[in-house]
């Protein structure tokens, strides 16, 4: 009896400990803006975000260096650092911390995010504090960064270069080309001038193409690298004004053909197209590639590896005239900070000469301050590059490129122009229509010019409160209706209590976000900022998405081909594989295992494996197919470049064939739960071993095709990770499945709201789809077989 | 119809062990031949031999005239019913009767249905003589009214009796059962195993029957083929093996309950267990020697004082079965057990602790010591 009541007790205080527990944890997320971050301490806590890139853990240490530096000339402040890795990782992190609404106070922003990022109102203009600076008699030191640097941070809500001031540059770039001096001499090339021209450029890329297994030049076309280059021709994609399309004037055309034909036409003078090079910052360390570029200074701390031969740094070549862009990384100051002041002063001392010291020292990049970099801690002649001059020299010539505030601009116009001069599956006509085409429809589309309302949140959330309380009532009458006797009761508390943890997280971690997504659909929300910024836009975004995105209608396209290819061959590959795995074979257990370890593999490392495979140039694909193609006067396909629009979302049905060992091992299980004397009874019925399968295996199966198949259909919309990995949907759209291309509008378009909807659509779409599956499989399915 | 032939057939698997050996066996044309013996004995071995579910890996096995030891089961004529039924259970019991005429069509191909001029027509033909087969067959095993329905909405029984349609049909030229009766109650059993009865008498034709329960075996069989450790035991019609057992091991293994053996000597006539003295005459006759005796249960009685052989025995126990008792008894530090009738319950009772019980010396069997001892008399 004593036991029973200390059993008792113990629960009870269990239970009343874990009730406390989750009340003080909700209590604390929903009072969290009311408490705020300092914690009711007078301390100051600021927190400073920052990536590493080449440079590594030098990076992080001159960081950390600077900030106890600060830390001790300001008593009373503590510095939190946060270094997510490399800037991709920045980049998601910070959108996370702006979107939760705790952004840190003081981060990194390159010059081509400032548009997007100021034109979302989430950095703090620094004007007021520099005025407030100067009458108390400290200088910023304004006067000491190169304008063009400085000026890359100023927004007056359309262009950058003039408006209030968003940024502190820490440091910068000038492009250029980095080339291979021992290339040079076994050419019986000179070495690039201060002035040299792209006809120079030319003959040198030709003449090193022609020596043994080398290729003239690595030339990338990111959106920056190939307007610089049109910059030397004297046009650019936008008009001076920042608004008007030029990509379609006789200028670009021509020299954008120039570049396409460099490529494409000529043997081994830059990588890819019909040289058999891989592209990309990194071939220039094989020794085998005369130049590479337009790259800035950050490829230098991975060249300074370079043993086998000398290299060095040579300025832009040019065409009608001499051009060049910075690029360039700024300390920003986040919008809704507490302590606006502190971390003014923080990323002012940040940007102090000391600091930009020691960036200068790495060689990594330039530092912005003109006395700095100038100086010797950045001019190291025994270092390579030897040429540090030639950075400096380019900054004459750098100029300021118009960037539109919104992220598309880059993405549609590095994909579409991409099409034309890197993967060449569309003439630079085509590609420059479409990328007009495309970026006008952008400009016209109502989402982009209409006016919202802002969301009534502080409505929608009583509404949705007065409906939940009314659905517990309602739910908590039913269940005492259909109450029980005490013995059942007690049974259904313990079910309910062991249940919970599932109620629980089903509502707050699955239900609560679905709907809110739902919500979210008819809004259009940046998911940067806070979601008081979300506009009420009805069904704009569904309109939208039906009447106006070709891109949408396209991914769609793809998913639907992958699906029809994939889903079929998959499963038949899988079943013919189980029907392998579950014959009598010495060391069936290994040979299963085999099949079934591509898909317990990570799918970013199985991707980054089928890239190589699937690789144009040198790939195992093609190693395998060209003996076979050869005799019959065939090559192998370039799989995501020039043949993408044939042969790219075969190539990942393809690889999904390899991933089907979930699949084999259900319909190994089944085959297993067929008894062999049904077989048996067949095979002295008359069957032979294709009557079998089909009369009895097959009917036997049904219901495990009918599930596989459904959640093969509903896995091949949600292909994502191979192709972000792989391939990021290019070329053009030819490999933008679904999910990547709401991905992109989510995360790098900041249209949360619009992505939601795309999400919201996938799931009516993948419902149709299933219970077409199921309907139409109804008359072919024997479930007879399973109840046994 | 056809007879089957054994000749010293044997199976080794792959792993070594050897599950049937030296089987010799001659099935005549229209026999119902029952392999029986206690499980792990190679009845069921032998019988997918015969299916051709298994590989032969000694001997010969012939069908009729031909030998069919590399002949694939499908062509072999034969049907098989399983112990558990083994029905399609996607198909309906009308499919799954008609699924082997199915496979043996001549005129199957939709195919050609579509293009060969006259098959159509004649693959009507045949799916009418298939339809007239599967009802003619139904008849006969009274489930005509089952023929739509699907194997999962059927009894026991009926299953069984579909099984046996669907073996039925082809008019094979023989038909094997493998335990066809083990999932049936007790009830349910017995009744099967008469139509089975009846169906053989009718049909006239060869079969070879797999049981483990030797009642099903001596009520069923023309032959009992008794096998142990993959050997045949004794091969003969049932009488004769309930009456004169080839050895020790068919004679416990038949008959219910089982012989009662006691351990002894013989000399000069007699038969000496313990104290006791038995005088069996000439089945004792000759020089000394170490024998075990046989007792059938009903033979044993209370001994009249005129009874020559007779033994002291202790009764441990009396089972009231109704219209009969069995009871059991210790001789020395043997059990025996008697089985008389119900009118003798109370002389048991009353005897309780000790009690002398007889037999004739003419029903005694001898057997050779151990547990294949062959029998002496």
């Amino acid at each position: 009896m004593l036991a029973h009541h200390v059993t008792q007790l113990a629960r009870r205080t269990l239970a009343a400990l874990t009730a406390v527990a989750v009340l003080w944890a909700a209590a604390r997320v929903i009072t969290r803006d009311l408490v705020g971050s300092h914690g009711g301490s007078d301390e100051v806590v600021l927190t400073v975000m920052h990536w590493s890139g080449d440079a590594g853990q030098e990076e992080d240490r001159i960081v950390e260096d600077a900030l106890r530096g600060y830390e001790e000339a300001h008593p009373g402040v503590r510095v939190r650092r946060i270094n997510p890795g490399d800037a991709g990782s920045f980049y998601t992190k910070l959108q996370t911390m702006m979107a939760a609404g705790t952004p840190p106070d003081v981060f990194y922003c390159g010059d081509e995010r400032l548009p997007s990022l100021a034109s979302l109102g989430v950095l703090m203009p620094l004007d007021d504090f520099i005025e407030q600076d100067r009458a108390e008699g400290v200088d910023a030191g304004l006067d000491d960064f190169y304008p063009v640097v400085l000026d890359g941070y100023r927004w007056d809500g359309s262009a950058t270069g003039a408006g209030p001031l968003y940024g502190l540059p820490k440091d910068f770039t000038t492009i250029g080309f980095y080339y291979n001096r021992d290339l040079f001499r076994r050419a019986g090339l000179d070495e690039p001038g201060d002035r040299w021209t792209w006809d120079e450029f030319l003959a040198a890329a030709r003449a090193i193409g022609q020596l043994d297994d080398c290729t003239g030049a690595e030339f990338v076309t990111w959106p920056r690298m190939l307007r610089l280059y049109l910059a030397t021709f004297g046009c650019d994609v936008l008009g001076d004004d920042g608004g008007t399309l030029t990509v379609r004037s006789p200028e670009v055309l021509a020299a954008l053909e120039q570049l396409a034909s460099w490529r494409f036409e000529e043997d081994n003078t830059l990588t890819s197209g019909k040289s058999r090079v891989a592209s990309g910052a990194t071939v220039f360390l094989t020794g085998r590639v005369g130049m590479a570029g337009p790259f800035g200074r950050w490829v230098v701390p991975s060249y300074r590896q370079i043993e086998d031969f000398e290299w060095d740094f040579a300025p832009m070549p040019s065409g009608t005239e001499r051009a060049n862009v910075v690029a360039s990384v700024a300390w920003c100051v986040s919008s809704r900070t507490e302590h606006p002041r502190a971390a003014w002063e923080l990323a002012r001392s940040l940007c102090s000469e000391e600091a930009q010291a020691g960036l200068g020292e790495l060689g990594l990049a330039m530092p912005s301050r003109r006395s700095i970099a100038e100086s010797s801690a950045f001019v190291d002649p025994t270092a390579a590059p030897s040429r540090d001059r030639v950075y400096l020299e380019q900054v004459e010539v750098a100029r300021l490129l118009p960037v539109p505030a919104s992220p598309k601009f880059d993405a549609l116009l590095e994909s579409r122009l991409n099409q034309a001069v890197l993967t060449g599956d569309l003439s630079v006509d085509e590609a420059t229509r479409n990328f007009a085409d495309a970026w006008k429809a952008e400009g016209d589309s109502p989402l982009m010019t209409g006016d919202f309302p802002r969301m009534p949140w502080g409505a929608l959330a009583r509404a949705a409160s007065i409906t939940a309380l009314g659905l517990a009532v309602v739910l908590g009458w039913l269940w005492r209706r259909g109450r029980p006797g005490a013995l059942g009761r007690s049974e259904e508390r313990a079910g309910v209590l062991l249940a919970s943890p599932l109620i629980l997280g089903l509502l707050f971690v699955t239900g609560f976000p679905i709907l809110l997504s739902l919500v979210l659909s008819f809004t259009r929300w940046t998911g940067i900022a806070g979601l008081e910024t979300a506009e009420w836009v009805g069904l704009a975004n569904y309109t939208q998405l039906f009447t106006e995105d070709g891109r949408f209608w396209t991914s769609l396209k793809v998913t639907a081909i992958y699906a029809l290819l994939a889903v079929p061959l998959g499963q038949a590959f899988a079943l013919g594989a189980a029907l392998l795995m579950n014959t009598r074979t010495p060391f069936i257990g290994l040979w299963r295992g085999a099949w079934y370890l591509p898909s317990v593999l990570a799918g970013v490392g199985v991707a980054v494996l089928w890239r190589w495979v699937f690789d144009g140039d040198s790939g195992l694909a093609k190693a395998l197919l060209d003996p076979l193609l050869e005799p019959l006067g065939l090559g192998s396909p370039d799989w995501f470049g020039s043949d993408a629009a044939t042969f790219g979302v075969p190539a990942f049905a393809i690889m999904n064939l390899w991933m089907v060992g979930g699949s084999m091992m259900i319909y190994l299980a089944g085959l297993q739960g067929i008894p062999k004397e049904l077989t048996e009874a067949a095979e002295l019925d008359g069957a032979g071993a294709w009557q079998r399968f089909r009369r009895v295996t097959l009917p036997m199966l049904s219901p495990v095709l009918v599930f596989n198949g459904v959640m093969a259909v509903i896995g091949s919309f949600q292909v994502f990770t191979q192709a972000f990995v792989m391939t990021r949907g290019e070329p053009g759209d030819l490999t933008r499945f679904y999910v990547l291309y709401l991905y992109n509008q989510a995360f790098d378009f900041y249209e949360m709201g619009y992505a939601s909807a795309m999400a919201w659509i996938l799931l009516v779409v993948v419902l149709v789809l299933t219970g077409l599956f199921l309907r139409g499989s109804r008359r072919h399915v024997h479930y007879e077989g399973m109840s046994r | 119809m056809a007879n089957i032939t054994f000749q010293g057939l044997g199976k080794v698997y792959p792993g070594g062990v050897r599950a049937v050996e030296g089987v010799d066996l001659e099935v005549e044309d229209g026999e119902f031949v029952v392999l029986v013996g206690p499980s792990g004995c190679g009845k069921s071995t032998t019988l997918r031999m015969v299916a051709g579910l298994e590989e032969i890996t000694d001997g010969t096995l012939r069908i009729g005239d031909r030998v069919v030891n590399e002949v694939a089961g499908k062509d072999r004529d034969i049907a098989m019913v399983f112990q558990n039924y083994a029905l399609y259970p996607h198909l309906s019991v009308r499919q799954n009767m008609a699924f082997p005429l199915e496979r043996r069509r001549a005129h199957g191909g939709t195919v050609r249905r579509l293009i060969v001029p006259g098959y159509r027509r004649a693959a009507r033909e045949e799916d009418q003589e298939i339809q007239a087969e599967v009802s003619r067959a139904a008849e006969v095993l009274g489930i005509t009214d089952l023929l739509d329905r699907k194997p999962g909405a059927l009894s026991g029984g009926q299953r069984q009796r579909v099984a046996v349609g669907r073996a039925l049909v082809r008019r094979p030229a023989a038909f094997l059962f493998d335990e066809p009766l083990s999932n049936l109650d007790a009830k349910l059993r017995v009744e099967m195993r008469a139509e089975l009865k009846a169906l053989h008498d009718r049909l006239g034709a060869t079969m070879l029957y797999v049981t483990h329960d030797q009642e099903e075996a001596m009520t069923l069989g023309d032959r009992l083929v008794v096998m142990d450790g993959g050997r045949v035991q004794q091969c003969a019609p049932p009488r004769e093996v309930y009456e004169q057992p080839a050895n020790r091991f068919v004679a416990g293994f038949v008959g219910t309950p089982s012989m009662n053996f006691l351990e002894g000597e013989v000399a000069d006539g007699t038969m000496s267990i313990g104290e006791a003295r038995l005088p069996l005459g000439d089945a004792a006759a000759g020089v000394p020697r170490a024998v075990v005796l046989g007792l059938r249960p009903d033979r044993l009685r209370l001994a009249e004082p005129e009874d020559p052989c007779a033994l002291e025995a202790t009764v441990a126990g009396v089972e009231d079965l109704g219209d009969r008792c069995d009871v059991r008894l210790q001789v020395g530090h043997a059990e025996l057990v008697a089985r008389r009738p119900a009118g003798e319950l109370s002389r048991w009772t009353v005897a309780r602790a000790a009690a002398r019980v007889a037999f004739e010396p003419a029903e005694a069997l001898l057997f050779e010591p151990g547990p294949h001892g062959a029998r002496i008399h």
